[in-house]
Protein backbone atom coordinates (compact mmCIF):
# COMPACT_ATOMS: atom_id res chain seq x y z
CA UNK A 1 0.00 0.00 0.00
CA UNK A 2 0.96 3.27 -0.90
CA UNK A 3 0.99 5.44 2.01
CA UNK A 4 0.17 8.90 0.30
CA UNK A 5 -2.50 7.40 -1.41
CA UNK A 6 -3.87 5.69 1.69
CA UNK A 7 -3.74 9.02 3.56
CA UNK A 8 -5.24 10.99 0.38
CA UNK A 9 -8.19 7.83 0.50
CA UNK A 10 -8.76 7.92 4.58
CA UNK A 11 -8.76 11.28 4.49
CA UNK A 12 -11.44 12.28 1.35
CA UNK A 13 -13.24 9.37 2.62
CA UNK A 14 -14.02 10.77 6.58
CA UNK A 15 -14.08 14.32 4.88
CA UNK A 16 -17.25 12.94 2.62
CA UNK A 17 -18.64 11.15 5.63
CA UNK A 18 -18.31 14.25 8.32
CA UNK A 19 -20.04 16.06 5.54
CA UNK A 20 -22.84 13.84 4.73
CA UNK A 21 -23.63 13.91 8.79
CA UNK A 22 -23.14 17.57 8.68
CA UNK A 23 -26.10 17.92 5.63
CA UNK A 24 -28.01 15.15 7.26
CA UNK A 25 -28.51 17.30 10.91
CA UNK A 26 -28.97 20.25 8.80
CA UNK A 27 -32.03 18.36 7.62
CA UNK A 28 -30.82 19.02 4.18
CA UNK A 29 -30.15 17.01 1.10
CA UNK A 30 -26.58 16.32 0.29
CA UNK A 31 -25.22 19.06 -2.09
CA UNK A 32 -22.56 20.01 -4.25
CA UNK A 33 -20.02 19.89 -1.78
CA UNK A 34 -20.95 15.96 -0.03
CA UNK A 35 -21.08 14.70 -3.63
CA UNK A 36 -17.49 15.67 -4.65
CA UNK A 37 -16.42 14.83 -2.14
CA UNK A 38 -17.95 10.97 -2.44
CA UNK A 39 -16.97 11.19 -5.85
CA UNK A 40 -12.99 12.09 -5.17
CA UNK A 41 -12.92 9.60 -2.57
CA UNK A 42 -14.05 6.60 -5.04
CA UNK A 43 -12.01 7.78 -7.78
CA UNK A 44 -8.81 7.68 -5.14
CA UNK A 45 -9.48 4.37 -4.18
CA UNK A 46 -9.78 3.02 -7.74
CA UNK A 47 -6.29 4.04 -8.04
CA UNK A 48 -5.31 2.71 -4.55
CA UNK A 49 -6.68 -0.38 -5.46
CA UNK A 50 -4.74 -0.38 -9.16
CA UNK A 51 -1.47 0.76 -7.67
CA UNK A 52 -1.86 -2.25 -4.99
CA UNK A 53 -2.91 -4.88 -8.03
CA UNK A 54 0.57 -3.48 -9.50
CA UNK A 55 2.83 -4.24 -6.49
CA UNK A 56 0.45 -7.89 -6.26
CA UNK A 57 2.05 -8.41 -9.88
CA UNK A 58 5.17 -7.70 -9.52
CA UNK A 59 5.43 -10.08 -6.46
CA UNK A 60 4.53 -8.45 -3.45
CA UNK A 61 2.01 -10.84 -1.80
CA UNK A 62 0.67 -10.35 1.28
CA UNK A 63 0.11 -13.62 3.55
CA UNK A 64 -3.76 -13.72 3.22
CA UNK A 65 -4.06 -12.64 -0.38
CA UNK A 66 -7.14 -13.75 -1.16
CA UNK A 67 -9.14 -11.52 1.52
CA UNK A 68 -6.60 -8.58 0.34
CA UNK A 69 -7.97 -8.70 -2.99
CA UNK A 70 -11.44 -9.09 -2.11
CA UNK A 71 -11.00 -5.77 0.14
CA UNK A 72 -8.96 -4.20 -3.06
CA UNK A 73 -11.75 -5.50 -5.21
CA UNK A 74 -15.06 -4.48 -2.96
CA UNK A 75 -13.79 -1.07 -1.80
CA UNK A 76 -14.18 0.21 -5.20
CA UNK A 77 -17.81 -0.39 -5.49
CA UNK A 78 -18.68 1.39 -2.00
CA UNK A 79 -18.77 4.99 -2.77
CA UNK A 80 -20.13 4.65 -6.47
CA UNK A 81 -22.68 2.90 -4.70
CA UNK A 82 -23.27 4.89 -2.00
CA UNK A 83 -23.44 8.00 -4.22
CA UNK A 84 -26.22 6.70 -6.75
CA UNK A 85 -28.18 5.31 -3.27
CA UNK A 86 -28.08 8.62 -2.01
CA UNK A 87 -29.44 10.61 -5.78
CA UNK A 88 -32.41 8.03 -6.19
CA UNK A 89 -34.27 9.71 -2.67
CA UNK A 90 -32.85 12.80 -2.01
CA UNK A 91 -33.55 13.51 1.99
CA UNK A 92 -31.50 13.85 4.32
CA UNK A 93 -30.86 10.40 5.10
CA UNK A 94 -28.93 10.60 1.80
CA UNK A 95 -26.36 12.30 3.25
CA UNK A 96 -26.14 9.36 5.88
CA UNK A 97 -26.05 6.80 3.06
CA UNK A 98 -22.42 8.98 2.13
CA UNK A 99 -21.65 9.17 5.61
CA UNK A 100 -21.71 5.02 5.48
CA UNK A 101 -19.88 4.76 2.34
CA UNK A 102 -17.22 6.96 3.15
CA UNK A 103 -16.71 5.63 7.09
CA UNK A 104 -16.62 2.14 5.32
CA UNK A 105 -14.13 3.40 2.44
CA UNK A 106 -11.85 4.71 5.06
CA UNK A 107 -12.15 1.30 7.83
CA UNK A 108 -11.48 -1.29 4.53
CA UNK A 109 -8.22 0.95 3.38
CA UNK A 110 -7.36 0.46 7.47
CA UNK A 111 -7.82 -3.35 6.86
CA UNK A 112 -6.26 -3.19 3.79
CA UNK A 113 -3.01 -2.16 5.43
CA UNK A 114 -3.22 -4.69 7.92
CA UNK A 115 -3.17 -7.25 5.81
CA UNK A 116 -0.89 -5.82 3.69
CA UNK A 117 1.46 -5.60 6.62
CA UNK A 118 1.08 -9.13 7.32
CA UNK A 119 -1.79 -8.68 10.12
CA UNK A 120 -4.28 -11.48 9.74
CA UNK A 121 -7.77 -9.87 9.41
CA UNK B 1 -32.83 5.22 -11.03
CA UNK B 2 -37.00 5.75 -11.56
CA UNK B 3 -38.25 4.89 -8.43
CA UNK B 4 -41.41 3.01 -8.80
CA UNK B 5 -44.64 4.53 -7.31
CA UNK B 6 -47.95 3.11 -6.79
CA UNK B 7 -50.17 3.39 -8.81
CA UNK B 8 -52.59 6.07 -8.24
CA UNK B 9 -56.03 4.43 -7.02
CA UNK B 10 -54.60 1.38 -6.86
CA UNK B 11 -55.34 0.75 -3.18
CA UNK B 12 -56.04 3.92 -0.83
CA UNK B 13 -53.02 6.08 -0.19
CA UNK B 14 -52.76 5.22 4.21
CA UNK B 15 -53.50 1.58 3.58
CA UNK B 16 -50.19 0.47 2.14
CA UNK B 17 -47.39 -0.45 4.41
CA UNK B 18 -44.12 1.86 3.75
CA UNK B 19 -41.99 1.22 2.03
CA UNK B 20 -38.98 -0.27 3.81
CA UNK B 21 -36.46 1.27 1.64
CA UNK B 22 -37.63 5.41 2.33
CA UNK B 23 -36.78 7.30 4.72
CA UNK B 24 -34.04 6.11 7.78
CA UNK B 25 -34.59 2.73 5.78
CA UNK B 26 -32.29 4.11 3.44
CA UNK B 27 -29.88 4.29 5.67
CA UNK B 28 -30.50 0.74 6.88
CA UNK B 29 -30.26 -0.66 3.55
CA UNK B 30 -26.61 1.16 2.85
CA UNK B 31 -25.39 -0.45 6.09
CA UNK B 32 -26.93 -4.15 5.25
CA UNK B 33 -24.84 -3.64 1.43
CA UNK B 34 -21.56 -2.66 3.63
CA UNK B 35 -22.23 -5.74 5.12
CA UNK B 36 -22.65 -8.11 2.23
CA UNK B 37 -20.25 -6.62 0.52
CA UNK B 38 -17.41 -7.25 3.44
CA UNK B 39 -19.32 -10.58 4.13
CA UNK B 40 -18.83 -11.19 -0.12
CA UNK B 41 -15.25 -9.97 -0.56
CA UNK B 42 -14.00 -12.16 2.36
CA UNK B 43 -15.89 -15.62 1.05
CA UNK B 44 -15.36 -15.18 -2.54
CA UNK B 45 -11.52 -15.49 -2.48
CA UNK B 46 -11.07 -17.51 0.60
CA UNK B 47 -13.35 -20.32 -1.05
CA UNK B 48 -11.46 -19.66 -4.98
CA UNK B 49 -7.92 -20.24 -3.08
CA UNK B 50 -7.65 -21.29 0.79
CA UNK B 51 -10.67 -23.41 1.50
CA UNK B 52 -9.16 -26.50 2.41
CA UNK B 53 -7.22 -24.44 5.28
CA UNK B 54 -10.65 -23.95 7.28
CA UNK B 55 -13.22 -24.96 5.78
CA UNK B 56 -15.98 -24.27 8.24
CA UNK B 57 -15.52 -21.15 9.02
CA UNK B 58 -15.20 -19.94 5.03
CA UNK B 59 -18.43 -21.91 4.00
CA UNK B 60 -19.75 -19.66 7.18
CA UNK B 61 -18.59 -16.76 5.87
CA UNK B 62 -20.37 -17.67 2.80
CA UNK B 63 -23.60 -18.32 4.16
CA UNK B 64 -23.34 -15.11 6.04
CA UNK B 65 -22.65 -13.66 2.62
CA UNK B 66 -25.76 -15.36 0.92
CA UNK B 67 -28.24 -13.89 4.21
CA UNK B 68 -26.51 -10.28 3.70
CA UNK B 69 -27.19 -10.04 -0.12
CA UNK B 70 -30.92 -11.07 0.27
CA UNK B 71 -31.53 -9.02 3.27
CA UNK B 72 -30.07 -6.08 1.51
CA UNK B 73 -31.98 -7.13 -1.54
CA UNK B 74 -35.29 -7.45 0.42
CA UNK B 75 -35.31 -4.65 2.29
CA UNK B 76 -34.00 -2.23 -0.61
CA UNK B 77 -37.60 -4.24 -2.54
CA UNK B 78 -41.22 -2.88 -2.22
CA UNK B 79 -43.79 -5.07 -1.68
CA UNK B 80 -45.35 -8.19 0.90
CA UNK B 81 -43.46 -10.96 -0.87
CA UNK B 82 -39.90 -8.21 -0.26
CA UNK B 83 -41.35 -7.93 3.29
CA UNK B 84 -41.16 -11.97 4.22
CA UNK B 85 -38.31 -12.62 2.48
CA UNK B 86 -36.66 -9.84 4.55
CA UNK B 87 -37.93 -10.47 7.64
CA UNK B 88 -36.69 -14.53 7.13
CA UNK B 89 -33.08 -13.23 6.12
CA UNK B 90 -33.08 -10.73 9.05
CA UNK B 91 -34.11 -13.72 11.51
CA UNK B 92 -31.52 -16.27 9.84
CA UNK B 93 -28.98 -13.86 10.43
CA UNK B 94 -29.59 -12.97 14.47
CA UNK B 95 -30.00 -16.48 14.56
CA UNK B 96 -26.50 -16.90 12.89
CA UNK B 97 -24.85 -14.33 14.50
CA UNK B 98 -26.38 -15.62 18.16
CA UNK B 99 -25.14 -19.16 17.56
CA UNK B 100 -21.97 -19.13 15.40
CA UNK B 101 -21.13 -16.21 17.86
CA UNK B 102 -21.47 -18.50 20.77
CA UNK B 103 -19.30 -21.48 19.41
CA UNK B 104 -16.81 -19.48 18.24
CA UNK B 105 -16.39 -18.30 22.52
CA UNK B 106 -17.15 -22.02 23.20
CA UNK B 107 -15.13 -24.12 20.57
CA UNK B 108 -12.16 -21.80 18.87
CA UNK B 109 -10.37 -24.24 18.34
CA UNK B 110 -13.15 -25.21 15.74
CA UNK B 111 -13.01 -21.38 14.07
CA UNK B 112 -9.59 -21.19 13.26
CA UNK B 113 -10.17 -18.35 10.73
CA UNK B 114 -12.76 -15.73 11.68
CA UNK B 115 -16.13 -14.84 10.17
CA UNK B 116 -18.34 -12.42 10.13
CA UNK B 117 -20.55 -13.33 12.95
CA UNK B 118 -17.25 -14.59 14.97
CA UNK B 119 -17.60 -13.28 19.12
CA UNK B 120 -21.08 -11.82 18.06
CA UNK B 121 -19.53 -9.64 14.71
CA UNK B 122 -16.82 -8.27 17.70
CA UNK B 123 -14.19 -7.77 14.42
CA UNK B 124 -17.14 -5.39 13.32
CA UNK B 125 -17.98 -3.34 16.16
CA UNK B 126 -20.44 -5.84 17.01
CA UNK B 127 -22.64 -4.31 13.96
CA UNK B 128 -23.75 -8.00 13.22
CA UNK B 129 -25.57 -8.52 16.32
CA UNK B 130 -27.54 -5.03 16.52
CA UNK B 131 -28.12 -4.85 12.61
CA UNK B 132 -30.66 -7.73 12.65
CA UNK B 133 -32.48 -5.91 15.80
CA UNK B 134 -32.88 -3.16 14.12
CA UNK B 135 -33.65 -4.60 10.89
CA UNK B 136 -36.50 -6.73 12.31
CA UNK B 137 -37.49 -3.76 14.38
CA UNK B 138 -37.83 -1.48 11.35
CA UNK B 139 -39.51 -4.16 9.22
CA UNK B 140 -41.96 -4.17 11.93
CA UNK B 141 -42.49 -0.24 12.10
CA UNK B 142 -43.26 -0.09 8.68
CA UNK B 143 -45.62 -3.14 8.60
CA UNK B 144 -47.79 -0.84 10.15
CA UNK B 145 -50.22 1.47 7.61
CA UNK B 146 -49.55 5.01 8.44
CA UNK B 147 -53.19 5.22 9.24
CA UNK B 148 -52.53 3.03 12.13
CA UNK B 149 -49.15 4.59 13.05
CA UNK B 150 -51.15 7.61 13.67
CA UNK B 151 -54.21 5.50 15.75
CA UNK B 152 -51.08 4.53 17.54
CA UNK B 153 -50.83 2.57 20.55
CA UNK B 154 -54.19 -0.22 21.01
CA UNK B 155 -53.14 -2.11 17.77
CA UNK B 156 -49.19 -2.65 19.00
CA UNK B 157 -48.04 -5.87 19.01
CA UNK B 158 -51.53 -7.28 17.37
CA UNK B 159 -50.20 -7.16 14.38
CA UNK B 160 -46.66 -9.55 12.79
CA UNK B 161 -44.02 -7.21 11.05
Amino acid sequence: MHTGLVAAVVTVALLAAVSGVVVALRNRAPGDVTLVLAALGALLSVVQSVAAFVDLAQGRRPPETATYIGYLIGIVVVLPLAIVWALAERTRWSGLVVAVGGLTVAIMTARLVMLSRGASA
Amino acid sequence: MPEPRPVAGSAPEGQQPRPTASGPGRVLVAVYAVFALAATSRAAFQLATDFSRAPLAYLLSTFSAVVYIVATVALASRGSRARRVALTACSVELAGVLVIGTASLLAPQDFPKATVWSGYGSGYGFVPLVLPVIGLWWLRRTARTPREAAANGAARGSRRG
